[in-house]
């Protein structure tokens, strides 16, 4: 009785949406019942902050290619893990030589131990992330071009 | 290493990410590449259907344009599949489910019928729904225990991940492989080019078998 | 015990909770949509709380993979609603149309960009041709940016298997990436400009 009408229920596929948005909200709830968590010390790629550099907080410069101190899960691996990419554009240099706040701008570059994070330690992930941001796209592409 | 899934025989180094092959994901990646083939192999079969009562009967146009782009992506989401099989990072794991998730949706999506879109959506709101508790429970992991990597965690030098990412990244994997789901109820079986679709059941199939793995070792 | 990560986790539960039950409780696909956006904040807030660099480059694939499966998300829509008639293409500013402004602003705009390289390279070059494709409402070939983007992305991930597994020859694959990323971003802001207009094949 009670199965049927659950079987009824998840039949409309409308309605398997708000039961696993539903779910979701209950793990979340239950996660927060089972705070406090512990927080490990040992983490990888610690944030280090240097407060006088004029890319505070984002100065994430360093050599290149060399094996650079950084804490990674497995440094045998990445033999010549440093800091891949570190480069400004001219106009943002330009802007870090006049300017203490360029930091704060982020988004105007990239580089240095993010890039080595992205590119080579964990390049495996980047590698998904553009292929899932492809198959979005030809997905998008395609059915803007065909249409019904 | 916890051994669930039998002794790791091989390791293939991505810088942080270790991909390891045991006997169980050797097993799962071998079955992947088995369909993947058979993906690319295989020709999408005509449908006639018939008028009942009469001899009249009538073949449906097959469109080459969407064979072409649904065996695109029931490749694209074998080839995920394989990725989520042997990955040995619990990060890089999420994200391969979630690429299964949106060739599953992208399968699914190229029917130019008015009820396969509407699955389509909803499954791809599910999917995309989904991952936030994948993503989350990795990052819960990483934060309590240090590391991403299921190997450490699985040695137990890392200590064990909380229940709240076990947790998380089986409901994750649920939103992910809801996908046969909509794919029944919209018929999609009975579409045209039905070899396609098995790709949606089998790689849910697959990632669900993955995911008991994954759970038992972190 | 109470540690600041577990402060910070409640108060991203606490969202998460709010979101999640939001989004249980709608019915209209519209919506359903737009709330998928909300609900991916508390996502990138757990991650973003590891507060190490780790957590920085696992925000990007976790933001991108949202913003991907909306893109493709909203396109379904589209097509299951019926919605067909999209706001006529360009910017209706009579000295844009008929002067060379646009194609100057462009050319500008992409020259610099592959001076850039990269990602911010890509972007500046993209939006170069965003705004020529906007200004002109012009008919480009729909297909090749499709293979254009498709290519990038061949390149892209070659170099970083370079990277994984030559690291002696960087170079080659620092500058193989940055031009990937230069095509590819700039196909894909071009595909999105294109989508601006009518469709057409």
């Amino acid at each position: 009785m009670i199965i049927g009408r659950i079987s009824r229920f998840l039949s409309d596929f409308d309605n398997l949406m708000p039961v696993f948005a539903g779910a979701c909200a209950l793990l979340f709830a239950i996660g927060i019942l089972l705070l406090p968590l512990p927080y490990s010390e040992s983490q990888l790629y610690p944030k280090r902050i240097d407060r006088t550099s004029s890319l505070d907080p984002y100065d994430r410069g360093g050599p290149p290619f060399t094996q650079a101190n950084i804490s990674m899960q497995y440094p045998e691996n990445s033999p010549t893990a440093g800091y891949v990419t570190t480069y400004l554009t001219p106009f943002s240099w330009w802007l870090s030589t006049t300017t203490p706040h360029l930091g704060t701008t982020i988004v105007a570059h990239p580089g240095g131990i993010l890039d080595e994070i992205l590119y080579n330690t964990r390049g495996l992930d980047t590698v998904v992330e553009p292929t899932i941001l492809f198959i979005a796209f030809a997905i998008g592409s395609y059915l803007f071009r065909k249409g019904i | 290493m916890n051994s669930i899934g039998g002794p790791p025989l091989f390791f293939l180094e991505f810088g942080d990410i270790m991909i390891y092959f045991s006997p169980y994901t050797v097993a799962l990646f071998l079955l992947a590449l088995v369909f993947t083939v058979l993906a690319i192999v295989s020709r999408p079969e005509n449908q006639v259907e018939i008028l009942f009562g009469t001899d009249a009967y009538y073949g449906k146009e097959i469109d080459v344009p969407e064979m072409r782009f649904r065996r695109f992506m029931s490749i694209a989401c074998g080839l995920a599949c394989m990725g989520a099989m042997v990955t040995g990072d619990l990060f890089d794991f999420t994200l391969f489910v979630s690429l299964v998730g949106i060739c599953n949706v992208g399968i699914v999506a190229a029917v130019k019928t008015k009820h396969v879109q509407n699955a389509a959506f909803q499954y791809g709101i599910v999917a995309l729904t989904a991952t936030v508790p994948l993503f989350g429970g990795a990052a819960i992991a990483a934060a309590t225990t240090g590391t991403l990597s299921m190997i450490a965690l699985g040695s137990g030098l890392a200590g064990p991940a909380p229940f709240i990412t076990r947790a998380a990244l089986v409901l994750g994997v649920m939103g992910e492989g809801m996908a046969p789901f909509y794919a029944a109820k919209a018929e999609m079986f009975r579409a045209p080019g039905a070899p396609y679709v098995i790709m949606c059941s089998f790689s849910s199939l697959l990632i669900f078998l993955r995911v008991v793995e994954v759970v038992l070792t972190i | 015990m109470w540690n600041a990560y577990s402060i910070g986790m409640a108060a991203v539960l606490a969202t998460g909770v709010i979101a999640f039950a939001a989004l249980a409780l709608e019915r209209d696909d519209l919506h359903r949509l737009l709330l998928i956006d909300l609900v991916e904040i508390p996502s990138l807030g757990i991650i973003a709380l590891l507060g190490t660099d780790l957590a920085e480059a696992l925000v990007l694939p976790g933001l991108v993979v949202g913003i991907a499966e909306l893109l493709a998300l909203s396109h379904i829509y589209l097509l299951k609603e019926g919605l067909r008639d999209r706001p006529e293409g360009y910017l209706h500013i009579e000295v844009v149309e008929i002067g060379h402004a646009p194609a100057i602003i462009a050319s500008l705009l992409v020259v610099y960009g592959i001076i850039l390289s990269g990602f911010t390279g890509g972007g500046i070059a993209g939006l170069g041709v965003v705004f020529f494709f906007m200004a002109k409402g012009h008919r480009e070939d729909f297909a090749l940016l499709e293979a254009a983007a498709g290519i990038s992305w061949g390149i892209w991930v070659a170099s970083f298997f370079v990277f994984m597994f030559l690291p002696e020859y960087w170079y080659l694959a620092v500058m193989g990436a940055a031009v990937g990323i230069l095509l590819k971003v700039t196909a894909k802001m071009s595909l999105v400009g294109t989508m601006w207009g009518k469709p057409h094949e």
